[in-house]
């Protein structure tokens, strides 16, 4: 008999709900397998449980992760990510399920090479039953991705070109609308930026210099 | 530059004003001949028929009426006034002096308002006449003196010499010896460098009496030969020939060489002077005590000058009578005849006749002798004072006239002076004018320049706010898409989630049911995805402003101008790389054209293209209206100001119209431009 502490993260409570009717359904499922389950909705409280886990040497080891959540109250954990990367940090061999909403590639990709979780899920993918079998893989066979996840990753690997993080960067700000002066988290100057601009025309075999064929492009390719 | 402008103007103003006096001149010289000639020619002709001798004096007056009337229907020129000149003549000849004042008055009137000295002399020279023969020699000086000053200004030589002669002849009468002879060498200088003889014999003929009136009869010998020898140098008249002789007779009778005296008389003598030659010869024998025939003689003259009325004869022959009588010592037949004399000449007031007939009463009856040389040296002395004060007024009217002609020099200089005065105000004026006028097309300019940058300005401030517009709108529906996505398709995931986990076990139907009512949840959320997704990639087009701007334009001038129009834009421009200023100039030289359109094209149909030739923006547009001439056409400020937008920034405007085709308007431009 296998009593995993699980945590969930969700601003929603009716999702937070639903993960745990799937933690049950497990659990009614696998007769060997029963929950622990904790709720948290934002960040404070997550960090709160986990550091509870942590002083009192326990461990947690399924984590239920939302993406966008609300930020703690000192903003030093500004989104699921990074409770992501503190669980990693604090409790490493807990695993995560990432349950987004978010459908571009961008922050997915950023999410799986930031955190690494060993599951990650798009919630309108998923149905009840994906849902826990999801558990349970990730439980016995990690990783699950669903579906979504796992065309990126084939688009990914059908490209013969690398872009690196920059280059992504200043396509995902670039889709945003943000104005070349105004984008602010790559560490290039605007002339800098441009440079990169033009290297990724040539790379998606673009001839005019207009953003939107480029972010199009970029769509299409699967890089946001 | 703008100097240079300015004088260019001016040169031109210039060569209009003169271009058109010019024009309007030679028309008035190349068009009132071929209107009047005809009507000149009849003036003419009944002038002429005027003075056809076999008509009667009312008819020759009716002929002038005729040509009076026609010549009003003429221009009020030179020859106008030489015409009314000549019919003015034409009545003083005829005697006629109301229409002859009339009509020489409107002559003088015309003549001084053309400035026409020759006319005014002309005139003056009539009046002259009328009063010469009216014997006002005082008014008639005066005329003459005009005239002559009217003629010496225009160099009219023979004129000038005649009123001379005129002018000596009445001062000879007023017995102004000096002046007139003055006047009458003068009159032969003139004469004699003009070789006029015919005047020369008549002036040097006067001159001879001249002296023979202040007793130089061998002076008077000399100048009356000369005379006679220019009588051979032209076509002499019988009258000139008798004349001279007689004259010559007088002044050998004078001289009291009576042989000498009536040798000439004898030569003299011609029909129409034969009884002063018989009465003057009849004197030189009765001199000479050759009594023979001297009464019937004497008779004889007096006969004929009663015949012919000729009174101051009839004083000379009865003064001869009275002569002859006394001679024959009949002197109560003598006084008689003296008597008679005495009191024609008194009538005649011929003072000279009057003086002699009182001396010979006074030798005749001693007894009252003292009486009659009393009344002689009263009479004379009034014929003196009369004399003196008309030699005075003489040289008055000669004063005046001088005076008056300076006076009008003056006056002339005056008009001159205001002439120029007012044409250089003119001058001044037109120039303070388009001084003016170029001020304020340079405000003009300037203020359109202004408007301009305005509108340029406004333009952006449009753009940037459409921008913003643009900004908000996308942030907006990514608040939307974010909604969408993080809170409604969350809970509707968690919704659909937390449904499947209910237990429902009722019968098969209704798990199936459940099942579909789960994917269809499903789908939902896909479907907002979607949305959310779509919202989120349609952030992208946001610099599609510029096309919409004109796309605006068009459409708002299309309605304006009542025209169709297609627009067409090239995908490959991407607008956001075009700088701004080129799209505003795009937008201004657009802008324009189609107001150019709406304005004069009349055009159904315009087509506004936007396409991309490697690194050059084309944009034409074209319409379909009436065109113009673009060779001719001087260009205006608009297509100025499109060239000079163009040009400033690197690119090549063409402009092609033609007549009836329509007009289209071509522009290159540099995509990437540094300015």
């Amino acid at each position: 008999m296998n009593k995993y502490t699980a945590l969930i993260i969700d601003d929603h409570p009716i999702i937070s709900e639903a993960y745990k009717s799937a933690l049950l359904q497990v659990q009614k499922q696998q007769e060997n397998i029963s929950f622990n389950i904790h709720i948290a909705h934002n960040c404070d409280t997550a960090k709160e449980i986990i550091s509870d886990f942590s002083d009192r040497k326990k461990i947690i080891d399924l984590v239920f992760l939302d993406i966008s959540i609300p930020p703690s109250k000192d903003k030093k954990l500004l989104s699921g990510e990074d409770v992501g990367l503190m669980i990693n940090r604090v409790f490493p061999s807990s695993k995560i399920i990432v349950s987004t909403t978010f459908n571009d590639n961008y922050r997915i990709q950023s999410i799986l090479k930031n955190m690494n979780p060993d599951g990650f899920l798009i919630k309108n993918d998923v149905s009840p039953k994906e849902l826990v079998s999801s558990i349970v893989e990730v439980l016995t066979n990690p990783p699950y991705y669903s579906k979504t996840v796992i065309k990126l990753f084939r688009n990914q690997l059908t490209n013969d070109f690398i872009l690196d993080d920059i280059d992504r960067k200043i396509l995902y700000e670039l889709s945003l609308g943000t104005k070349l002066k105004n984008i602010e988290n790559v560490p290039l100057s605007t002339s800098g930026i441009l440079k990169r601009k033009r290297h990724l025309m040539q790379i998606f075999d673009l001839e005019s210099s207009d953003d939107r064929g480029l972010i199009v492009m970029a769509k299409e390719k699967g890089f946001i | 530059m703008k100097n240079s402008i300015l004088i260019k103007i001016l040169l031109c103003l210039c060569c209009v004003f003169f271009i058109g006096i010019a024009c309007t001149s030679s028309i008035s010289k190349e068009k009132k001949p071929s209107k009047d000639t005809s009507k000149q020619d009849s003036i003419a002709l009944w002038i002429k028929a005027s003075k056809n001798k076999k008509l009667t004096s009312s008819q020759q007056q009716k002929q002038l009426e005729k040509a009076y009337l026609k010549l009003q229907s003429t221009t009020k020129d030179t020859l106008h006034a030489k015409n009314l000149s000549s019919i003015a003549y034409r009545y003083l000849e005829l005697k006629d002096a109301t229409a002859f004042h009339k009509i020489n008055n409107e002559t003088l009137q015309l003549a001084l308002q053309l400035k026409d000295s020759f006319a005014i002399a002309d005139a003056h020279w009539s009046y002259a006449n009328y009063y010469y023969n009216n014997k006002n020699y005082e008014k008639s000086y005066f005329h003459y003196n005009i005239a002559y000053k009217h003629f010496e200004g225009i160099q009219r030589d023979f004129e000038t010499a005649k009123m001379l002669y005129q002018m000596s002849f009445i001062k000879g009468i007023y017995r102004d010896y000096t002046g007139s002879e003055v006047l009458i060498i003068e009159a032969i200088k003139k004469f004699k460098a003009l070789k006029n003889y015919e005047q020369l014999y008549l002036s040097y003929n006067f001159l001879g009496g001249l002296q023979q009136d202040i007793q130089e009869y061998d002076k008077a010998l000399f100048y009356q030969e000369k005379a006679l020898a220019y009588l051979d140098r032209f076509k002499n008249k019988i009258n000139y020939r008798s004349g001279i002789f007689n004259n010559i007779g007088s002044t050998y009778r004078y001289k009291k060489n009576y042989t000498k005296a009536i040798e000439y008389y004898n030569k003299a003598m011609s029909k129409k002077n034969r009884p002063t030659i018989i009465n003057n010869k009849a004197y030189c024998k009765l001199m000479l005590h050759d009594t023979l025939g001297i009464q019937q003689e004497l008779f004889r003259a007096l006969r004929i000058r009663d015949s012919l009325n000729n009174n101051n004869g009839i004083i000379a022959s009865k003064i001869n009578i009275a002569r002859y009588y006394e001679y024959a010592k009949k002197i109560p037949l003598a006084f008689k005849y003296a008597q008679e004399a005495n009191i024609m000449a008194k009538k005649l007031k011929n003072g000279s006749n009057y003086l002699e007939t009182l001396q010979q009463m006074a030798n005749l009856d001693p007894k009252n002798a003292k009486q009659y040389l009393e009344r002689y040296i009263q009479y004379n002395d009034s014929l003196i004072g009369v004399e003196r004060r008309v030699q005075n007024k003489f040289t008055r009217i000669e004063f005046e006239t001088d005076e008056h002609i300076t006076e009008n020099k003056l006056l002339e200089q005056q008009k001159n002076w205001i002439y120029l005065g007012s044409f250089g105000m003119l001058l001044i004026i037109s120039l303070l004018y388009i001084l003016k006028v170029q001020k304020s097309k340079n405000e003009k300019l300037l203020l359109e320049t202004a408007q301009q940058k305005a509108t340029e300005e406004i333009y952006l401030l449009t753009l940037e706010q459409q921008a913003i517009l643009e900004e908000k709108k996308v942030q907006e529906r990514n608040r939307i898409s974010q909604e969408l996505h993080d809170g409604i398709l969350g809970k509707l995931f968690g919704t659909r989630i937390n449904l499947g986990f209910l237990e429902i076990t009722k019968n098969k139907k209704v798990q199936e049911q459940h099942q579909y009512y789960l994917e269809e949840l499903q789908d939902i959320e896909k479907e907002i995805r979607d949305v959310s997704h779509q919202l989120n990639t349609d952030t992208t087009n946001t610099d599609i402003n510029f096309t919409n701007l004109i796309a605006q334009l068009l459409q708002d001038k299309s309605i304006l101008g009542n025209f169709k129009y297609e627009l067409t834009l090239s995908e490959q421009i991407s607008w956001k790389t075009v700088n701004e200023l080129v799209k505003v100039n795009l937008y201004r030289i657009i802008q324009e054209s189609l107001q150019n359109i709406i304005k004069h094209a009349n055009a159904s149909q315009v087509l506004l293209a936007f396409s991309k030739e490697q690194e050059h923006l084309v944009v034409e547009l074209t319409d379909n209206g009436i065109g113009f001439n673009s060779n001719k056409t001087t260009k205006g400020i608009g297509l100025k100001n499109a060239h000079s937008r163009i040009q400033k920034l690197n690119g090549k405007f063409h402009l092609s119209s033609v007549k009836n085709q329509g007009t289209s308007i071509h522009i290159q431009l540099p995509i990437t431009i540094t300015i």
